[in-house]
């Protein structure tokens, strides 16, 4: 039989996880040598499922001895050996009809010395009692149908001193023992020219030390649980955990590239729609006449050309307006540092045009940006143009001081070289959000008319 | 009412009239010492209560350091941030408790 058959073969039996009963004792017979073991008396010590039967299965059935023991790790019996020896392994091939193959596998915990079973029995092997194993045979709906008990006599010595090594013991046995390390390979079972493989289950060290599961027939005569049976575990059909974290890993980046594509598109339609509400809005249509704060006259037009800021506030402002004074030069700062072909421009006009005239604002706004503008004018003007902006403001209460707070909308409005209302900021931008969205604008108008 | 008429008596910094009679805005650096003076005030009730001499002074001071109109709206402001932190972890049981945003 090929390899590829058997490849196949272990694909098509499948990997029902097996788990082997508990963990065992050592079975002293383990250290003896052939022939020193017990009898046959143990097949005749009751148990709870003593009952040997045996079914419908080919004679050599119930030739079939071995026992199991298994070392839990950190157990007592560290240190003590164990061994496993199948006899008759070529009549395991028969038998079982569907299932026939059988994958040991090894938890990963294990670091003792500890065995690995070799029988073709589709379900737990319970050990009552000491020095007997039983075999149970379950159907599809898991009910035991039957049991084999496999007396412990027929097993031959292991070394306990050869780390991952078999012992030959005859012809149609292998006794595998794993060594002191994790097993991290595969070792295979070569028996009759189909495979017998043994995997790593993580996490099992705390379970019952073998787990098998049914996969490819049957036995090789014998096989060398060896280096070269590690070899064999690169050409197993089974995919490695290296490439199958790989292949999850790659999935993984794709679904999340999808998923970051469809989130700029969707910034992007958001940011399309919104300026097309903006545009609809029209805000800040028509002219102003206003004076700066050098008492110099400026309408709308001498500001076409170059961006602009623009922001709402009084000089009598607590906290609120210098922070957005000072958000605004900084984000004028910013774009400067970009050095874009036109720079760009900040206003600030007050909706107190009765405290803050031209003096006023020429003193409030030297704290700032040195190419910050104010504007102020009668109050009529500044009702019109709070009108055409939709800016909110109401002025508070007078003290006794005559002191008064004006209530105001916060938020800075750029202006595109059009004199166009393009976007709009309110206090939860930052500086550099506020920068990075100018400069798209930017560069969407750039691209518009070049 | 008469806690600001002492803080304003001891001629503090911000009270500055313009010939016309108007009250001047304060400036950058009158602006700064507002703030920290209402800051250290808040720190002091926030680790103590508002009963203890040492936020009284805090208070005093803070007084003086800014306009009567700041005071009022910062006294507010606090109103407020405290108003939203208990919503936030109190949950809405409290809601009657409290009189306004």
């Amino acid at each position: 039989m090929g390899r590829d058959e058997m490849r196949r073969g272990a694909e098509n039996g499948g990997e029902r996880g097996i788990e082997m009963g508990k963990s065992l004792d050592i079975m002293e017979p383990l250290n003896q040598l052939p022939g020193q073991g017990r009898g046959y008396q143990e097949l005749n010590q009751p148990g709870m499922f003593a009952a040997m039967i045996v079914k419908g299965h080919n004679s050599c059935w119930q030739r079939l001895r071995g026992s199991v023991s298994f070392l839990r790790s950190g157990s007592s019996h560290v240190g003590r050996s164990g061994g496993l020896a199948l006899r008759h392994a070529r009549c395991l091939s028969n038998g079982h009809s569907g299932m026939k193959t059988l994958r040991i596998a090894g938890s990963k915990g294990w670091h003792l010395q500890s065995t690995s079973i070799i029988t073709d029995c589709n379900q737990k092997i319970n050990h009552w009692g000491s020095n007997q194993s039983y075999c149970f045979y379950t159907n599809e709906m898991g009910l035991i149908i039957e049991t084999l008990a496999i007396p412990s006599s027929q097993i031959n010595g292991t070394d306990p001193n050869y780390p991952l090594a078999s012992l030959q013991v005859n012809p149609q046995l292998t006794i595998c023992k794993a060594s002191s390390q994790p097993m991290r390979e595969k070792p295979h079972f070569q028996i009759q020219g189909r495979l017998l493989m043994a995997h790593n289950l993580p996490g099992l060290s705390s379970l019952p030390l073998v787990h098998i599961s049914l996969g490819c027939p049957t036995f090789l005569p014998h096989r060398l649980f060896s280096q070269s049976a590690s070899d064999r575990s690169s050409r197993s059909p089974q995919i490695s955990l290296w490439s199958k974290f790989m292949v999850t890993c790659f999935f993984g980046s794709a679904v999340m590239g999808l998923w970051y594509y469809v989130y700029l598109e969707k910034k992007q339609q958001e940011k399309v729609k919104r300026q097309e509400q903006l545009k609809k809005l029209a805000l800040g249509q028509g002219d102003f006449n206003l004076l700066d704060h050098t008492g110099k006259s400026r309408t709308k037009k001498d500001f076409f050309g170059k961006w602009v800021l623009l922001y709402f506030g009084f000089t009598h402002c607590p906290d609120i307006c210098p922070d957005e004074l000072d958000k605004m030069s900084s984000v004028v700062q910013i774009l400067d540092k970009d050095r874009a072909p036109t720079p760009v421009q900040p206003i600030f006009i007050t909706v107190d045009p009765e405290r803050d005239g031209v003096e006023e604002m020429a003193k409030y706004i030297k704290d700032f940006h040195s190419r910050m503008i104010g504007l102020t004018g009668t109050p009529e003007q500044i009702k019109d143009l709070g009108k055409a902006f939709r800016v909110y403001y109401s002025a508070g209460p007078k003290d006794e001081d005559n002191d008064y707070i004006v209530d105001h909308t916060i938020i800075i409005y750029l202006l595109n070289p059009d004199g166009l209302l393009t976007d709009y900021y309110n206090r939860s931008k930052n500086d550099q959000e506020i920068a990075e969205s100018i400069r798209s604008h930017m560069k969407n108008y750039v691209d518009l008319f070049s | 009412m008469a806690a600001n008429n002492s803080a304003r008596e001891q001629g503090m910094l911000w009270k500055r009239e313009d010939p016309g009679g108007k009250m001047s805005a304060p400036t950058a650096d009158e602006r700064k010492a507002c703030w920290g003076a209402r800051d250290r005030y808040w720190q002091c009730l926030d680790e103590s209560d508002k009963d203890s001499s040492e936020c009284q002074k805090l208070r005093t001071i803070f007084e003086g350091s800014c306009p009567q109109q700041w005071i009022k709206y910062f006294d507010k402001r606090r109103d407020y941030l405290k108003y939203k932190e208990k919503l936030q972890s109190g949950g809405f049981q409290q809601q009657e408790k409290v009189t306004k945003p």
